[in-house]
């Protein structure tokens, strides 16, 4: 059994073309989530997320719309921000203890939502 | 209690009859140290106190930190549901690519509008700054979209403008009208050398649908902050 953050991943990686434009959709409109489950790996800058994101779900969040999120996260206790010792010029961010329960909470609720609607459209 | 945005500064109202309608553009110009940002910040933080509501400051010139450093120098305290938003980590971690900051501001705003339903004011310090990191081609029409956007969102917006005109000519250059033209207000702020030495003034130039005193008035700063005191003849 898998665990819920890697079928978020799932989600990203195994998309089929003719289903890109709807996980493009899904995953611009709960950024939030996405961006926290992939901090839940690691540590990352805004810079680090958006390659990663793309690179994993070929999903391009803007810049706009990703730091935005950091800041009001961290403004909300759920992140720590840090920058790399020896370079000012990112600042890492990572999930402090209630930003982890409520990151894993929140994936594992979206997953279930995603599934529930996968249910209802298939009946 | 609520507050209209006419009192959030000591004697504003003094100027200013009538309440800034929403959704309002306006511009706040001035050469440098005649506390635009001060002014504006001070309406904000005062405002967001009393009233349930969220503002967004978005500085281009200044990070946060040194930029609260700044207003608590001038005695104006942080306030929670005023959001500050500097680009400096964004500038740095992409440094190498080109940023539409029009573009990108407004996807700000929007970020910040999902999250606060009740985001009403916003501030962008400086627009020069905006114009000196951004490609000018077709900024004409940008300038004019992003104006109508502010005011499609509701926000009653202010947009900070550095301008040497005061001084010197006692008019904009020509680079700068096309802002004067599509604002909603302009409030000009600046510094008057006389017998008791220098003062710093505010006058508005214009205010749409809101009535306004058209002299020039004193403006101190205190240890209750912002004052705006009697016309300077």
């Amino acid at each position: 059994m898998k665990t819920s953050v890697e079928n978020v991943a799932d989600l990203c990686e195994f998309q089929e073309d003719n289903c890109k434009k709807f996980v493009d959709k899904i995953i611009k409109a709960n950024r939030e989530i996405f961006m926290m489950s992939f901090l839940l790996k690691k540590q990352m800058c805004g810079y680090d997320l958006i390659k990663d994101i793309f690179s994993k779900c070929d999903v391009f969040l803007s810049q706009g719309t990703v730091y935005p999120v950091l800041y009001t996260l961290e403004d909300e206790g759920l992140l720590h921000a840090e920058y790399s010792k020896g370079d000012m010029r990112s600042k890492k961010y990572s999930l402090t203890l209630n930003g982890r329960e409520i990151a894993e909470k929140d994936v594992e609720d979206f997953v279930k939502a995603l599934e529930q609607v996968s249910l209802l459209l298939k009946r | 209690m609520s507050l209209m945005l006419k009192n959030t500064i000591n004697g504003l109202d003094k100027i200013l009859f009538d309440e800034i309608p929403k959704g309002s553009v306006i511009l706040v110009t001035g050469a440098e140290g005649t506390l635009k940002s001060g002014l504006v910040f001070s309406m904000m933080t005062n405002y967001i106190a009393a009233n349930d509501e969220h503002g967004l400051y978005v500085t281009l010139e200044q990070n946060v930190e040194s930029h609260l450093r700044n207003m608590n120098s001038l005695g104006i305290k942080e306030e929670g549901g005023l959001h500050i938003f500097d680009y400096r980590d964004m500038r740095l971690e992409w440094m190498d690519s080109e940023l539409d900051l029009i573009k990108t501001t407004e996807e700000v705003i929007d970020s910040y509008k999902e999250k606060y339903d009740n985001l009403t004011l916003f501030a962008l310090d400086s627009l020069n700054a905006l114009y000196s990191i951004s490609e000018h081609g077709n900024m004409r029409n940008k300038i004019y979209n992003f104006f109508s956007r502010l005011r499609d969102e509701e926000l009653t917006s202010f947009l900070i403008m550095e301008s040497a005109q005061s001084r010197i000519s006692g008019q904009f250059s020509q680079f700068h009208q096309i802002e004067h033209f599509l604002a909603d207000g302009t409030i000009e702020l600046g510094m008057i050398e006389g017998k008791g030495g220098v003062k710093r003034y505010i006058q508005i130039l214009k205010m749409r649908a809101t009535k306004h005193a058209m002299e020039k008035h004193q403006l101190t700063i205190g240890d209750n902050g912002i004052n705006i005191l009697g016309p300077i003849y």
